[in-house]
């Protein structure tokens, strides 16, 4: 018995809290009407809680556990809190009819006490009262589960749809990186074969004809050449495993390793590092890498003569810009720049190239921060 | 001897130049790509072709091709073949029809300069050059029970065989005398069931294809 009591409690509660949600509706419209950008998030925050405290009275009015809570926002919040004057309204109907019915058992007690009621009469209306108090209670209760159909439908249904999207998203990123990962792992291999083994080969036919050789002379010469390619060999080997894995990112923030970068680099580089606190170390990776393709680019191809490189925090992330002055005309699908989006992308980024022909190249990095 | 060079890397292609020319060779052409060595065969007629597998224009096995061809269009030029790694099947395919006059070896291989020249020389000289480690990957995944019946020694002397080397080469190597090669070599067959085969380079060609090349 207790249980009904604290169902019905819930469900009368409804009524008012759909008074407040009206008047917070009224209200966030008009300041909206206002001052537009400043008010959307504040009101979006207090929308999210009057859902919340909606959603743990419908467990309550209906005995069934509190859903997850509602992490994105958007219209269909305000949607529901406006819908909700439905089973309010409905709420009030079915509660009220209750008070009425009580009231009238009320004077039918009095009526058998004070004596102007005969027995059998109030048999008759115990009866009858018993029966409407039955139909009364079931509808109240169904005011609550048509309650909880809207929430379900406007709310739970919304967040569903989200995380079916998002496991859309999680699944095409996840296959994006693994052939990100396998183009990598080409290019590399490519360097490797046709950079560092081409290299050694040639030492070693150096060597082998400096061996061969029978002129002091020539023989010294032979070696000189074969020194000067091993400290080559060397520098190659260095750069593969840079691209494999920046290692010094381990122990240097990002800003330290792309100064080491750009001091190799053949293009002067500028670099305008603003954040306060290291982001997370994936994101230092994946920043040093755009950073290091763009500087290759704007070197190899680009023939820029000046590369600058912005970081700084963007909201509640970090974003990075790398501009160069060079031919522009890059192509945002070419093997580099299409896997350094993926990458980007996997991280829950945005990644966008602008190079317009003869007007350099912008490569523009947007990661939220964990 | 007269020789066109293909290879797509400069510092390789300008580094075989240089060793060719120290060892009295003359390499009339050097390019970088499959048309170009094609083009400078038909031009120069050269004695040997030493061409890259993977080069332009596809960078897949176009310099193979290209050695095929040659050995079809101009059958008295010798080819070796540089691959940056074993693919039995180019070996396979170089030694479709003959054996005479055909190499194929591991890029690496360049780097021991006396082993490169000595392939050169033996396919120049009309004989075939096959990279030990070709011969290897021949000889584990050749599960023929005669193999088995072959005794270490004979095994070695098998796998030197189909590397091209002729007895002599083999007994230098060996440290043995020519005729305990001779005497190894007719017992190998013997157990491989060929000894009806004769000739030199056709019991090499009859070698790699009991192996399966």
């Amino acid at each position: 018995m207790p249980t009904v009591l604290i169902r019905l409690a819930a469900v009368a509660a409804g009524i008012v809290t759909a008074l407040v949600e009206l008047l917070f509706l009224v209200l966030a419209g008009l300041a909206a009407a206002v001052a537009r950008p400043r008010v959307r998030p504040v009101a979006e925050r207090y929308a999210l809680r009057l859902v919340a405290a909606e959603q743990r009275r419908l467990a309550i009015a209906t005995g069934t556990p509190a859903p997850a809570p509602l992490t994105g926002s958007g219209p269909r919040v305000y949607a529901y809190l406006a819908a909700r004057i439905v089973p309010a309204l409905m709420a009030a109907l079915t509660v009220g009819l209750l008070l009425v019915g009580c009231w009238l058992a009320a004077i039918v007690v009095v009526a058998v006490a004070t004596g102007t009621m005969s027995v059998p009469d109030a048999l008759l209306q115990v009866i009858l009262g018993g029966a409407l108090l039955a139909g009364n209670l079931q509808a109240i209760l169904g005011v609550a589960r048509l309650d909880r159909w809207l929430a379900r439908r406007l709310l739970e249904e919304s967040s569903r749809e989200a995380l079916r999207q998002r496991i859309d998203e999680l699944a095409a990123s996840r296959a994006e990186v693994i052939a990100a990962v396998d183009d990598e792992r080409r290019r590399i291999e490519r360097d490797l074969h046709d950079g560092l083994q081409q290299r050694l080969v040639t030492l070693g036919m150096l060597l082998g004809r400096a061996r061969r050789s029978h002129d002091l002379d020539k023989t010294r010469d032979l070696l000189a050449q074969a020194h000067a390619d091993v400290q080559r060999a060397v520098e190659e080997m260095r750069e593969v495993a840079w691209r494999v894995y920046p290692s010094a990112l381990t122990h240097s923030s990002l800003d330290e390793v792309l100064t080491m970068v750009a001091q190799r680099s053949t293009v002067p580089v500028k670099i305008d590092y603003t954040l306060p606190v290291r982001p997370g170390r994936r994101i230092e990776t994946a920043l040093y890498f755009v950073a290091c393709e763009a500087m290759t680019n704007a070197a190899k191809h680009a023939r820029a003569t000046v590369i600058t490189i912005a970081v700084g925090a963007a909201g509640t992330g970090v974003e990075m810009v790398v501009r160069d002055d060079g031919v522009g005309g890059a192509d945002p699908d070419g093997t580099g720049l299409h896997g350094l989006a993926r990458r980007v992308a996997a991280l829950d980024g945005r990644f966008a190239v602008h190079s317009p022909p003869g007007d350099g190249t912008e490569l523009r990095v947007e990661l939220p921060c964990e | 001897m007269r020789i066109v060079l293909a290879e797509d890397s400069t510092l390789l292609r300008e580094g075989l130049v240089r060793l060719l020319a120290d060892e009295g060779h003359e390499v009339v052409a050097a390019v970088p790509d499959a048309g170009q060595l094609l083009t400078a065969v038909e031009r120069d007629r050269p004695d040997v072709v030493i061409t890259d597998v993977r080069m332009p224009p596809d960078n897949t096995d176009d310099g193979l091709r290209a050695a095929l061809q040659v050995r079809r269009q101009w059958p008295g030029t010798a080819v070796l073949v540089l691959s940056q790694y074993v693919e039995k099947r180019y070996a396979a395919q170089l030694l479709a029809d003959r054996s005479d006059g055909v190499g194929y070896i591991l890029k690496d291989r360049v780097a021991h300069v006396e082993d490169f020249l000595e392939a050169l020389d033996r396919v120049a000289a009309g004989s075939t050059a096959l990279d030990p480690e070709v011969v290897q990957q021949l000889l584990s995944a050749n599960g023929n029970d005669p193999l088995h019946a072959l005794t270490p020694r004979e095994r070695e002397v098998l796998h030197h065989m189909a590397q091209g080397h002729t007895n002599a080469a083999i007994a230098a190597r060996l440290h043995v005398s020519q005729s305990a090669v001779e005497k190894h070599v007719n017992t190998i067959f013997d157990k491989l069931d060929l000894s009806h085969v004769t000739g030199y380079s056709r019991r090499i060609l009859a070698i790699l294809r009991y192996l399966g090349a």
